[in-house]
C-alpha cells in the first residue's frame, strides 16, 4: 500500500481537489463550481475524486485544505494541514516549475502576484480593497454580452482592433463598456478590450512596483482565458506559461504541504455521508459581540472560530443546542 | 460658589491615556474621565458621523469622544497634528455640537504656536488656578511614564512570541500597564517600571538563535493602536516572530530630533519631508533592512496620503536589500480573516526564505 495525499482548494467560485502520490504525480483531480455551498461542493468533489482513486493501491494519509473556505472544509474532512492560498499556490507552482520567477494569479474574487527566487517566494501582493479585474467581473460581463465566459478567450483572439476600455476600477470599466457597446463596437473587439483591461488593471494594481522577471507563470481560473494570457504577453513582452493544471495549483500545493508535514491522519471517504451544519453565534459576553462560527458534524461541535478572547471560548464536543 | 471640577477626556489612543490622565489629575488638579476601550461600536458610531473619505483614526477618535462624553466628561481635548490631523479637532467639535452634545472643547491646534505661554493658556482652561511648578514637574513625570511604557512594550513584543508558558508575558505586561494606570506619583511610576523589569527577566523563554525578525512601520495612529490595526503585532508574535516598531511617542515626539538628521545618507531614496512620520518610517525601514530583518510590514489607514507617498520609496528599499515588505491598508471594514490570510502567507514566505538562505 502506497501513501497518497489529498489537497482541496475551496474558492469563492470553484472547488478544486487533487490526490497525489509521494512523487507529486496527480492520481485524481476534479474541478467543480462552489455555487455558494462550500460543504456541499466539497462532498461532491470528494465523490468525484473517489471514483478516480485506486483504494487498493493507495491510502490517503494526510489532507490539506486551502482557499477561502479552508477552515470550514478543513474541519469537515479532518485536515492535517490548513494553509492560506498564497502559500499553497507558491508551493504548488514552484514544485512543478522550479525555475519560475513570477507567478500571476487571478481567481474568482481575488488576485495576487508572487515573486520567486531560487524556488522560494520572496515577495507577494494581494488585492485589498476591491475585486477589480478578477474572474467574477469577467463572468458578469460575459452575461451582459450573452457569451459563455469559457468562450471569451477564443473570441478575443479573433479581434484585430481591441476596444480601449477604461481599466482601473470595475465600476468605471463597466460603464465605459456599456458606452462602447452602444457606440456600435463589435463584440469581439469589446471582449478583446476587456481581456486587455483585466491584464492592465492587474499590472497597475496588484503588480504595482513589483519587478516582473520571466519565466512568468499565469494561473487561477482566469488563466484558462487565452485572451487575457495574450494581453499579459503583450504587456510584459515575454512568454507567459499557463500550465494545463494551473487551475488546480492551490489544491496541488495544499496536498504537497500536507505530505511534507509530519502530521498524519488517514482520510476516510465516509465524510460524504455525514451531515455538517454551521451556525452563527453572537458571543454577547462583552460589547465586542464577536461572531463565532460553529461547525457541527452530526450534531456535535467539531470546530469554532471568530472568537477573540477566552470569554467566548466554545468547547469542542458540545451538542448543538437547537 | 466653588467652580466645579473640570472632567477631561481624551480619545483612546493605545496606552497613552495613562500619562495624559496622570498629568491632568496630578498636575492640573482636574478630573480625568478615561474613555472606555475602543470596540466595534465605537468605530461604528464614529463612522456614521464622519465624512466617508476621511482616514479611519478620525472615525475612531470621534466615536471615542462620544464614549467619553457618555462616561461623564464635560471637556474634550484633541491633539494637534502635522497632516490633516491638525484640522480634525475643529471638525469633530463641530460634528459633536451639531449632534447636540454640550461640552468644552480644547483643541491643541489652537495652542501649538510654538510659544510656551500659549500652552499655558490651554492648561488654564482646564484649571484656571493650576500651579505651574507642579504642572511642570508632573509633565516631566508623564513623559518619563511614556518612555517607560514604550520601552516595556518593546521588550514585550520582542519576546512574547517565545514564552514557554503561554500568557506569562501578557500577565506581567498587563500588571505593569495597570500600575501606570493607577500611578499617582513619580514613585509609583518607578516602582511599576522596576517591577516589570524584574519580573519579565524571570520568565522562561524558548528562543532559537536566529529568530524571524519583522519591523513594523506606518501611519502614526494606526500602527501604534492595537485596536485599529487588529493587533497585527501580537498576531505576528503569536506565530513566533520578534517584532519591532521604532515609531512610538518616545521616538517620534519626545526624542525626535530634526528630521534632517535622519535623512543623512538617504539622498538616493528621497530628499524632502513628505509628512509627519515619513522620514522616520523610511529611516526605520532602511535600518531594519541593514540589520538583516526578514521583513517589514507597512501599515496605514485608507486615504492616508503621507503614507501612500512613502510606499514607492519603501519599494525601492525592498528591492535594493531584497527584503519583502507587506503593505496593509485599514479601514472600518477591514476583516480579521483577510488580515490573517495575508499575515500567515507573509510568515510562511519569510520562514521558507530563511531556510534557503
Amino acid at each position: 500500500m502506497k501513501e497518497a495525499y489529498l489537497g482541496i482548494d475551496i474558492g469563492s467560485i470553484s472547488t478544486k481537489g487533487v490526490i497525489i502520490d509521494e512523487k507529486n504525480n496527480i492520481l485524481a483531480s476534479s474541478y467543480i463550481w462552489t455555487e455558494g455551498n462550500p460543504l456541499g461542493s466539497a462532498k461532491k468533489l470528494l465523490a468525484l475524486l473517489e471514483e478516480q482513486f485506486d483504494k487498493e493501491k493507495y491510502k490517503i494519509v494526510a489532507t490539506g485544505t486551502t482557499g477561502s473556505a479552508r477552515n470550514l472544509v478543513g474541519a469537515m474532512v479532518g485536515a492535517t494541514m490548513v494553509k492560506n492560498e498564497i502559500t499553497a499556490h507558491a508551493v504548488g507552482t514552484t514544485t512543478l516549475h522550479p525555475n519560475v520567477r513570477t507567478i500571476l494569479e487571478i481567481g474568482g474574487q481575488d488576485s495576487k502576484i508572487i515573486l520567486v527566487e531560487n524556488g522560494v517566494a520572496i515577495d507577494y501582493a494581494m488585492n485589498t480593497l476591491c475585486a477589480a479585474g478578477t474572474g467574477s467581473f469577467l463572468s458578469s460581463q460575459a452575461k451582459r454580452l450573452g457569451v459563455e465566459v469559457e468562450e471569451f478567450g477564443e473570441i478575443a483572439l479573433s479581434s484585430k482592433h481591441p476596444t480601449q476600455i477604461a481599466a482601473r476600477c470595475t465600476v468605471f470599466a463597466e460603464s465605459d463598456l456599456v458606452h462602447k457597446i452602444q457606440m456600435g463596437h463589435s463584440k469581439e473587439d469589446i471582449i478583446a478590450g476587456l481581456c486587455k483591461a483585466v491584464a492592465n488593471n492587474y499590472l497597475n494594481n496588484v503588480g504595482k512596483g513589483k519587478k516582473i522577471v520571466p519565466p512568468v507563470v499565469f494561473q487561477g481560473g482566469v488563466s484558462k482565458n487565452i485572451g487575457v494570457k495574450k494581453a499579459f504577453e503583450d504587456a510584459l513582452g515575454c512568454e507567459v506559461i499557463v500550465d494545463e493544471n494551473g487551475h488546480l495549483m492551490g489544491a496541488f500545493g495544499a496536498a504537497i504541504l500536507a505530505g511534507r508535514s509530519s502530521k498524519r491522519r488517514e482520510f476516510d471517504f465516509s465524510v460524504e455521508d455525514m451531515e455538517f451544519k454551521t451556525r452563527d453565534v453572537n458571543c454577547g459576553r462583552c460589547p465586542n459581540n464577536c461572531e463565532i462560527i460553529c461547525v457541527y458534524r452530526d450534531g456535535v461541535l467539531i470546530d469554532s472560530w471568530g472568537n477573540r478572547c477566552d470569554k467566548g471560548a466554545i468547547k469542542v464536543g458540545q451538542k448543538a443546542a437547537n | 460658589m466653588p467652580r466645579s471640577k473640570t472632567k477631561v477626556s481624551f480619545p483612546q489612543f493605545h496606552f497613552y491615556n495613562y500619562p495624559i490622565k496622570y498629568f491632568i489629575e496630578q498636575g492640573l488638579d482636574a478630573q480625568y474621565i478615561t474613555a472606555p476601550k475602543m470596540i466595534n461600536r465605537t468605530l461604528d458610531r464614529g463612522s456614521k458621523l464622519s465624512p466617508d473619505y476621511v482616514c479611519t483614526p478620525f472615525k475612531g477618535t470621534l466615536g471615542s469622544m462620544i464614549d467619553g462624553l457618555e462616561a461623564g466628561a464635560n471637556t474634550l481635548v484633541m491633539t494637534m497634528g502635522v497632516c490633516r490631523l491638525g484640522y480634525y479637532g475643529e471638525l469633530q467639535e463641530q460634528i459633536l455640537h451639531d449632534m447636540g452634545y454640550e461640552f468644552d472643547f480644547i483643541n491643541l491646534s489652537e495652542y501649538s504656536t510654538g510659544k510656551q505661554r500659549d500652552v499655558f493658556r490651554a492648561f488654564k482652561r482646564i484649571n484656571p488656578k493650576y500651579s505651574l511648578p507642579k504642572a511642570t514637574k508632573t509633565f516631566l513625570d508623564a513623559l518619563k511614564m511614556v518612555e517607560y511604557m514604550d520601552e516595556c512594550e518593546e521588550i514585550y513584543y520582542k519576546n512574547c512570541g517565545f514564552e514557554v508558558n503561554k500568557g506569562s508575558y501578557k500577565k506581567v505586561y498587563n500588571r505593569f500597564l495597570s500600575a501606570m494606570d493607577t500611578a499617582t506619583s513619580r514613585g509609583d511610576i518607578e516602582a511599576g517600571y522596576k517591577a516589570f523589569k524584574r519580573q519579565i527577566r524571570e520568565i522562561p523563554l524558548d528562543k532559537p538563535d536566529h529568530p524571524l525578525r519583522v519591523g513594523v512601520v506606518g501611519e502614526y495612529f494606526t500602527v501604534m493602536d492595537p485596536f485599529s490595526n487588529l493587533e497585527v503585532q501580537q498576531k505576528l508574535c503569536n506565530m513566533g516572530v520578534e517584532t519591532y516598531r521604532y515609531i512610538n511617542v518616545t521616538h517620534r515626539n519626545i526624542h525626535y530630533n530634526k528630521a534632517k538628521n535622519l535623512r543623512v545618507g538617504m539622498e538616493d531614496y528621497f530628499k524632502y519631508e513628505m509628512g509627519p512620520t515619513s522620514t522616520m518610517n523610511i529611516w526605520a525601514a532602511k535600518d531594519y533592512a541593514e540589520k538583516g530583518f526578514d521583513g517589514v510590514i507597512h501599515i496605514k489607514s485608507a486615504g492616508c496620503t503621507p503614507e501612500i507617498d512613502i510606499m514607492p520609496v519603501l519599494q525601492n528599499i525592498s528591492a535594493d536589500y531584497k527584503m519583502p515588505i507587506l503593505y496593509l491598508t485599514y479601514d472600518t471594514q477591514t476583516s480579521d480573516t483577510g488580515l490573517d490570510t495575508r499575515l500567515e502567507a507573509f510568515y510562511d514566505m519569510i520562514s521558507m526564505r530563511k531556510k534557503v538562505i
